[in-house]
């Protein structure tokens, strides 16, 4: 008897062993490609193009947008190239904590840190003077968004204009995620099927401490939505979520339209997308050629938020 | 009174107790079930269960969010009705273990038109391994582990109906009561 629990002792061990994934030298994950907001921040943050600006500029609108999980800036690059060289509003490309630099810096990174470049941009564009400050989060960025919302952090703060939350990530289409603090000790990584061009933006391997850190963050947005998540009066918040979505599921829309409610108590905007794409904001480099609706829904996205960012 | 009174007493100590190797056959447990889903919802509710032998048992559980996580809260409204079947292990012990197949119907409500287009419903499969103690009074306890077979992908499929649940449930024998009382009134 002792024999086998002492063998069942040692399969555990083995099991809960870190595994590593084999990383190619055309992968981000090696840390040969590291987000070009690293070395260029001037050409992503509008905090470093523009740090003292004047008071005309201070209140054009400055929207800061923040990618998904396991992404790195380039998720928002098509809005920026779609906004060509409009001046009536700026665009600050944050870069996740952890993220767009290889797999042992995404490996120790928690949700707190994957969440602190927002913040921190946020704070420099308010000492700054920057006045008009709206924020667009995809997939998990959305859910960080939300997190400062519902944690207070702009209690004390320059309050923001509009939130944009494409894709938003409360309930996962893959539920496995659910028990990652269980099952993943035993797998140690998941891998993601990127396209050629991808793997050079999309880590392509998930640790699975990262994945638990997914978990934490979505459990608790989750658990504030259901208490419920009071607007400052200056603030909207509009959402856009593919009706189709097999990363986040679409139910994830219903969760944060019940939860978050405007000053007045009215409900926020919800647009249900015909799309399948998760991020259907991000269209280059997908295994597919987008179709035309792609495309509408892209465009149509990107004239919404602008828009809504002048009115 | 007291004639009709005897002739329930008898009858029911004859249908219930009857041999005594036989335990619970027969009868019928009835109580709360409590339910958490890994990462979602407490959804509670009321069960029964028909002890066909010995060793098997039938049984019929409604739980819903709406007494549990929905309660003063944004979290869906969400009903499961769940028919199921067990298999008890060392059926004269008190402590005995269960497995229990499920079969049965998810209904969740969105509250918005908006969301008229997205699944709200679907069928339950799923299968639960446990313990239940059986204490001396008709209290029962049992406690479980579950897996759904059927859940939301993103594309398809419920929402919120996730794999992963562990539940407890509190029952009271009803045979046992009326054993006991029986015997009671007999012995006066």
């Amino acid at each position: 008897m002792k024999k086998i629990l002492l063998l069942l002792l040692v399969i555990l061990i083995l099991a809960a062993c870190s595994k590593e994934p084999s990383i190619d030298d055309t992968m981000l994950d090696s840390g040969l490609y590291f987000d070009q907001s690293i070395y260029e921040p001037e050409k992503y943050l509008v905090s470093a193009f523009n740090p003292s600006p004047t008071p005309e500029e201070a209140l054009k609108p400055v929207i800061i947008t923040i990618h998904g999980y396991g992404a790195t800036t380039f998720e928002w690059d098509e809005f920026r190239s779609w906004a060509g060289n409009r001046d009536d509003f700026q665009i600050s490309q944050v870069l996740l904590g952890g993220h767009g630099r290889d797999y042992q810096s995404f490996k120790s990174s928690t949700w707190k840190d994957w969440q602190k470049p927002i913040m921190e941009e946020y704070q420099k564009l308010e000492q700054q003077g920057y006045k008009n400050i709206s924020l667009a989060g995809s997939s998990t960025g959305s859910t960080l968004i939300m997190e400062m919302l519902a944690s207070g952090y702009f209690d004390q703060r320059l309050k923001p204009k509009h939130v944009f939350l494409i894709d938003p990530i409360i309930v996962p289409s893959n539920r496995l995620l659910s028990i990652a603090h269980v099952v993943g000790p035993f797998v140690g990584y998941t891998t993601v099927t990127n396209t050629g061009g991808e793997e050079k933006f999309y880590y392509n391997f998930r640790p699975q401490e990262t994945l638990n850190e997914l978990r934490k963050v979505i459990n608790k947005v989750r658990r504030d939505l259901e208490d419920g998540i009071k607007l400052p009066a200056e603030t909207t918040v509009r959402v856009f979520k593919a009706d189709k979505d097999n990363v986040a599921d679409p139910v994830s829309a219903v969760l944060i339209y019940k939860g978050i409610k405007t000053d007045n108590g009215a409900a926020i905007r919800v647009d249900m997308v015909p799309s399948r794409i998760h991020v259907f904001t991000r269209l280059n480099l997908r295994s597919e050629a987008p179709s035309a609706k792609d495309i509408e829904n892209q465009r149509t996205a990107f004239t919404e938020i602008a828009a809504e960012l002048l009115r | 009174m007291k004639i009709r009174l005897s002739i329930l007493a008898i009858l029911c100590t004859a249908l219930l107790a009857g041999n005594k190797a036989e335990g619970q056959v027969h009868s019928f447990d009835a109580g709360l079930r409590f339910q958490k889903s890994a990462g979602l919802y407490f959804e509670n509710g009321l069960t029964g269960q028909y002890h066909l032998s010995n060793r098997w048992v039938l049984g019929a559980s409604y739980i819903s969010s709406r007494l549990g996580s929905a309660i003063g809260s944004n979290a869906i409204r969400q009903d499961n009705l769940i028919l199921s079947g067990s298999y008890l292990f060392r059926p004269g012990k008190s402590l005995k273990p269960f497995v229990r197949a499920n079969a049965g119907y998810f209904m969740a409500d969105y509250e918005d038109e908006l969301f008229g287009d997205l699944p709200q419903s679907s069928a339950i499969a799923s299968a639960d391994a446990g313990l239940v103690y059986s204490f001396k009074s008709p209290l029962k306890i049992n406690l479980s582990l579950g897996y759904n077979a059927i859940t939301g992908s993103g594309d398809q499929g419920a929402g919120t109906l996730y794999p992963i649940f562990y539940q407890t449930s509190v029952t009271w024998n009803f045979a046992k009561t009326l054993r006991e009382s029986a015997s009671a009134y007999q012995k006066e």
